[in-house]
């Protein structure tokens, strides 16, 4: 069953030509799939349009069975970077979701310390942004994603600025936190080994269009070991030549 | 007491007593001695002659830098908020801010009297800029992936006004602050020295008139103090407000 639907969808820049031409594409419920593609090829303009910070010029977008018109509530964002704000803690940035909305009851405050515990970042809860590592900043933005405990989350490149080890990790959290949630996944990256490692399924975009799509048959839950399997590297060996168009 | 304050107090004294020294060959009427100053001041001090005028000049600045960096603060977040607000009027701002407002002095006398009005309306003028423009600045240019942020959570304008754009701008807005307090000790001084029988402004007039250096010496003194009173007051506001959070890590 289709969770988040995108069909037959256009849009375009004032004045530029369509950034994104008949896109395509369905994410059943509870699946983690990966859009990957170069950096300008379109693919954040497509996370924004899913989300619904931007509308389509064409096309329809529905969010479990009901037609996206704005950003909704039931859904979490992480963004390219992590976008905490500096003049709150830690556990302030974590409600803001809420906050916003109301004043947070005691039950929310235990969630964002649940969270806190499964990110690894238990007794950080006071520290400010800028007393924080680059990947303690990006598990508290996923943290923060995740507290209005959304259906659907959208990642747009969240782990492209940190090192390959903290990555790794934080991949292994992030993955942990959905399966326990069942939550639909929408992940955006530049980084073939990730979209492998991460989803159900891989779409490849470039200059507008979707131009490949392949299931990844690795066995869940993923771990580390699997990176250097014969069929890991196939898998991102292929996606790496349909990216070039075929060629290689 | 680390080591760098104690050479910059026995720069102090070395300035002091060169001073004392080389006042020592003039007449007091060019130069006055350190020790002449620490007299007169002192004895202006206690005798209470000073205190009316700080008061006076005290009163001024304040509500002068109150008024003035109140509107330029609400004007700036206006105009930083509201696009065609803002294309519309900064043409005028800029033009604006070519005057030399110092140069309108004589112009609010003549309007507002020699009163304490004119001397409040001449520093609210001067400190109106800098907030204004530093406000509109940091609420204009709010960091585009947090807008977003706040745009996907469903924020309201007001919300996202008040706990991102104005908290996000505050170093900037600070620094406007900074700028104004100084200027504001100018403007009530300026002020005074147009019209005004009260105030540090009119006494350094007097002093001039009266030829008695000492006491014109003293009374900048007084303003000097004012002055850094207020920054200092600036700095600590800076540093509960900025400091907890932009510290890289606590010790």
């Amino acid at each position: 069953m289709s969770f988040l639907t995108i069909q037959e969808v256009t849009y375009g820049y004032e004045k530029k030509g369509p950034v994104l031409q008949n896109i395509h594409w369905s994410i059943p419920q509870g699946q983690f799939h990966c859009l990957l593609g170069k950096s300008g090829c379109g693919k954040t303009t497509l996370l924004k349009l899913a989300s619904g910070l931007l509308l389509p010029d064409e096309g329809t977008i529905a969010l479990d069975h009901q037609q996206v018109k704005g950003p909704s509530p039931s859904s979490g964002y992480v963004f390219q970077a992590p976008t905490l704000l500096e003049w709150k803690t830690a556990m302030e940035n974590i409600l803001l979701p809420i906050s916003l909305k109301r004043k947070p009851s005691p039950e929310d405050v235990d969630y964002a310390r649940h969270l806190l515990d499964l990110m690894g970042l238990s007794g950080y809860q006071d520290q400010y942004p800028k007393q924080l590592s680059g990947g303690q900043q990006s598990r508290v933005a996923i943290a923060r994603a995740l507290i209005q405990r959304p259906a659907m989350l959208f990642l747009d490149e969240p782990f492209a600025a940190l090192d390959a080890i903290t990555r790794e990790e934080l991949q292994d959290d992030l993955l942990r936190l959905c399966q326990l949630n069942q939550t639909t996944v929408l992940f955006i990256t530049h980084d073939i080994a990730e979209a492998v490692y991460l989803s159900d399924r891989v779409a490849v975009m470039a200059e507008g269009k979707l131009v490949h799509e392949v299931e990844v048959p690795l066995p869940k839950p993923r771990q580390v070991e699997m990176r250097v399997q014969p069929t890991f590297s196939e898998l991102c060996w292929s996606i790496r030549q349909a990216m070039n168009g075929g060629q290689k | 007491m680390n080591k760098t304050s104690v050479y910059s107090l026995l720069l102090l004294g070395l300035l002091l007593a060169g001073w004392e020294w080389i006042a020592g060959q003039m007449s007091e009427l060019v130069l006055p001695a350190p020790s002449v100053i620490l007299y007169t001041l002192v004895e202006g001090l206690i005798s209470g002659y000073f205190l009316p005028h700080i008061l006076r000049t005290s009163a001024e600045v304040v509500l002068g830098l109150f008024f003035g960096c109140a509107i330029g603060f609400a004007i700036g977040v206006i105009m930083g908020e509201v696009d065609i607000l803002r294309k519309l009027f900064f043409p005028y701002i800029i033009a604006s801010q070519a005057v030399p407002k110092l140069a309108l002095a004589p112009l609010f006398i003549l309007w507002f009297g020699f009163g304490m009005t004119s001397k409040v309306v001449i520093t609210a003028l001067i400190c109106f800029f800098p907030l204004l423009e530093n406000t509109m600045t940091a609420i204009h240019y709010t960091n585009g992936q947090k807008l977003e942020l706040f745009k996907a959570l469903g924020a309201t304008r007001w919300q996202t006004l008040t706990q991102l754009k104005i908290p996000a701008g505050l170093p900037g807005i600070l620094s406007g602050l900074r700028v104004a307090v100084v200027l504001a000790v100018v403007g009530a001084v300026v002020g005074e020295f147009i019209g005004g029988s009260q105030g540090l402004g009119a006494l350094i007039i007097a002093s001039q008139g009266m030829m008695d250096t000492p006491l014109m010496f003293a009374v900048l003194i007084l303003l000097t103090l004012l002055g850094m009173f207020l920054y200092q007051l600036v700095n600590l506001l800076e540093k509960r407000w900025l400091k907890t959070y932009l510290e890289e890590t606590k010790r």
